[in-house]
């Protein structure tokens, strides 16, 4: 009897860990597993005027197969995306560079530095709709004032296409900025020093000690900010809504439309995971990539 | 200091100085043309107000609702992230105290992973078709259940980091002398790590608060919109209200800058998702 009971309590200790863990997984599964299998549900059938009008199999996923307007958005995201993160990652490690010396106010240059990615990306869109104004802008102005024909940024493809990276460079670099600092800052720093003793210039120092033991941090900075670029909706939405023309239409902007302006959720949903199947290549490396990084390995 | 020192540091504080003004300039356009009245707004580039008036902030509020959109989102945000805060917590004590079989804890961490890294875009169309089955679009309970699920998985992974700090001595001795688990973690390892829990809750704040891709899908009238969708209404009009805009975009970021502002040294650690200590 008394053995039956302890056993009775060693089941419910051992029960513990999984009872404060369930909340939190299944609200994480009901965020995530449960949209995803709804999702590839909704790929498979075919909806008109918003309506699920029966199963279709893979039809969705051949008209996506077979819809050049689909590859031109996949090509404009990936130029977007390589464009925006690789500026992003050199201006980040210039500033951190210069930041991580002895400064005077390097707690105030921080923090001035990093307001651009604390506020709401629709916020960012406004902020950069009021710039690129043709009527009330400063940029127009700028360019007039250094002698040079207004660009009207936000009416022509190209420019309107660099004026968007140009905001995801003004809003996104002082992430990579954050991470590059705090990771200059944990360097181990003899080997930096006893290169100087050595007299190595700074500029061979840099690529020779700081540049490799920055990598590890450096790359989940990448791997972390080209996912979210990819995602990138809500600047666009505001300032162009991928116009003109298709010029801005990024994968986010074209299922969003289709979607929520067309009611085609299954064809959207099939976009979608195609997507998703790219994308878990690069989140993989970064789940990879974290676990190593946050010593929480088994 | 040398000359070369001298020119050294010269360039350190321009270059730092030039990325200051780019990074603030945009942000004082935007307060400039909201302090505006509408003729100075098309009158040249000023960079003070002719004549400056609240009268767009005024409208903001009586025209353009955005009296609910402000309910709306601290109603949202709060309900949301205490959920998330609660159960993320117990989650991320489990996991910082117990060894668990059968790959869950791996599961659970991939899982929490997994959830931050997804598109919102991506969740918005079955997320939009569940909502829809359950009679809950357009409303603030279902605006909360979708941030509290999303908001969990930042909770477990940052406080489960945090409470990996503490040591397990203190609690236990609580638990010798007579405490349960849950009790034990309520009066002795939340206090200690509530340094941990504030600055995860602030990033929840900042998360939700920011938040524009699903409360625009889920929402589609100022009974449930927040402010966010609220000042992209306000580009959905013929003739744009440049002044009205520029004030809502004050509104939408202002309580962000100054929490910013007030925390900034938590900052690095949940701004970066905890990529780096």
């Amino acid at each position: 009897m008394e053995e039956r009971e302890s056993r009775a309590q060693r089941l419910r200790a051992a029960a513990v860990p999984y009872l404060l863990l369930l909340p939190a997984l299944l609200a994480l599964a009901g965020i995530s597993l449960y949209p995803t299998i709804d999702g590839v549900i909704a790929s498979l059938h075919r909806y008109r005027y918003g309506r699920d009008v029966g199963f279709t199999g893979v039809d969705n996923f051949a008209a996506v197969y077979n819809d050049a307007v689909f590859w031109q958005a996949i090509a404009t995201t990936v130029l977007f995306v390589l464009l925006a993160v690789a500026i992003e990652t050199l201006l980040g490690l210039l500033l951190a560079l210069l930041v991580a010396r002895e400064l005077r106010f390097a707690g105030l240059i921080r923090v001035t530095l990093i307001l651009p990615m604390t506020i709401a990306p629709v916020v960012v869109g406004i902020i950069w709709r009021l710039l690129y104004a043709s009527d009330i802008g400063v940029v127009n102005p700028v360019f007039e004032f250094f002698g040079f024909e207004a660009p009207n940024v936000l009416a022509h493809p190209l420019t309107a296409f660099l004026g968007l990276v140009a905001v995801d460079v003004w809003e996104w670099t002082p992430l990579l900025f954050l991470i590059i600092l705090a990771g200059l800052h944990s360097l181990p720093q003899d080997p930096i020093e006893a290169a100087r003793v050595d007299g190595a210039t700074s500029i061979q120092t840099f690529f020779h000690h700081t540049l490799p033991l920055l990598r590890p941090v450096l790359l989940v900075a990448v791997v972390l900010r080209t996912i979210d670029a990819v995602g990138t909706f809500d600047q666009i939405f505001v300032l162009t809504k991928g116009g003109p023309g298709t010029a801005t239409q990024l994968i986010s902007i074209y299922a969003y439309n289709t979607a929520f302006l067309f009611n085609q959720y299954g064809r959207a949903m099939a976009m979608l995971i195609a997507l998703l199947a790219c994308l878990l290549f690069l989140m993989a490396a970064a789940v990879h990539l974290m676990r190593r990084g946050s010593e929480i390995v088994e | 200091m040398t000359a070369r020192e001298r020119l050294g540091a010269a360039f350190v504080y321009l270059t730092l100085g030039a990325a200051i003004m780019l990074a603030l300039f945009p942000f004082w356009w935007m307060i400039d043309t909201s302090l505006k009245r509408p003729v100075d707004i098309f009158s040249g580039v000023a960079l003070w107000p002719q004549q400056i008036t609240f009268g767009n902030y005024y409208r903001l509020f009586n025209e353009f609702h955005f009296g609910s959109f402000l309910l709306n989102s601290i109603v949202i945000v709060t309900a949301s992230v205490a959920i998330s805060l609660v159960i993320g917590t117990l989650a991320a004590y489990a996991l910082a105290r117990f060894r668990m079989q059968f790959g869950v804890r791996r599961m659970a961490l991939i899982l929490v992973l997994l959830v931050r890294m997804l598109p919102g875009i991506l969740l918005c169309v079955p997320l939009y078709i569940a909502l829809a089955n359950w009679g809950l679009l357009n409303t603030r309970l279902g605006l909360i259940l979708i941030y509290a699920g999303l908001n969990t998985s930042f909770v477990v992974w940052m406080m489960q980091s945090f409470l990996e700090e503490i040591p397990r001595d203190i609690e236990e001795a609580a638990m010798v002398d007579g405490d349960s688990r849950l009790t034990a973690l309520w009066r002795v390892v939340v206090p200690l790590a509530a340094p941990g829990l504030i600055a995860t809750a602030i990033f929840t704040v900042i998360a939700t608060y920011n938040d524009f891709i699903i409360a625009l899908t889920m929402t589609s009238t100022p009974d449930a919109q927040t402010i966010p969708v609220g000042v992209s209404t306000l580009i959905g009009k013929i003739e744009i209200q440049w002044g009205p805009m520029a004030a809502a975009g004050v509104v939408g970021a202002l309580p962000i800058v100054i929490f910013a502002l007030i925390v900034q040294r938590h900052f690095v650690r949940g701004l970066t998702f905890g990529a780096v200590k």
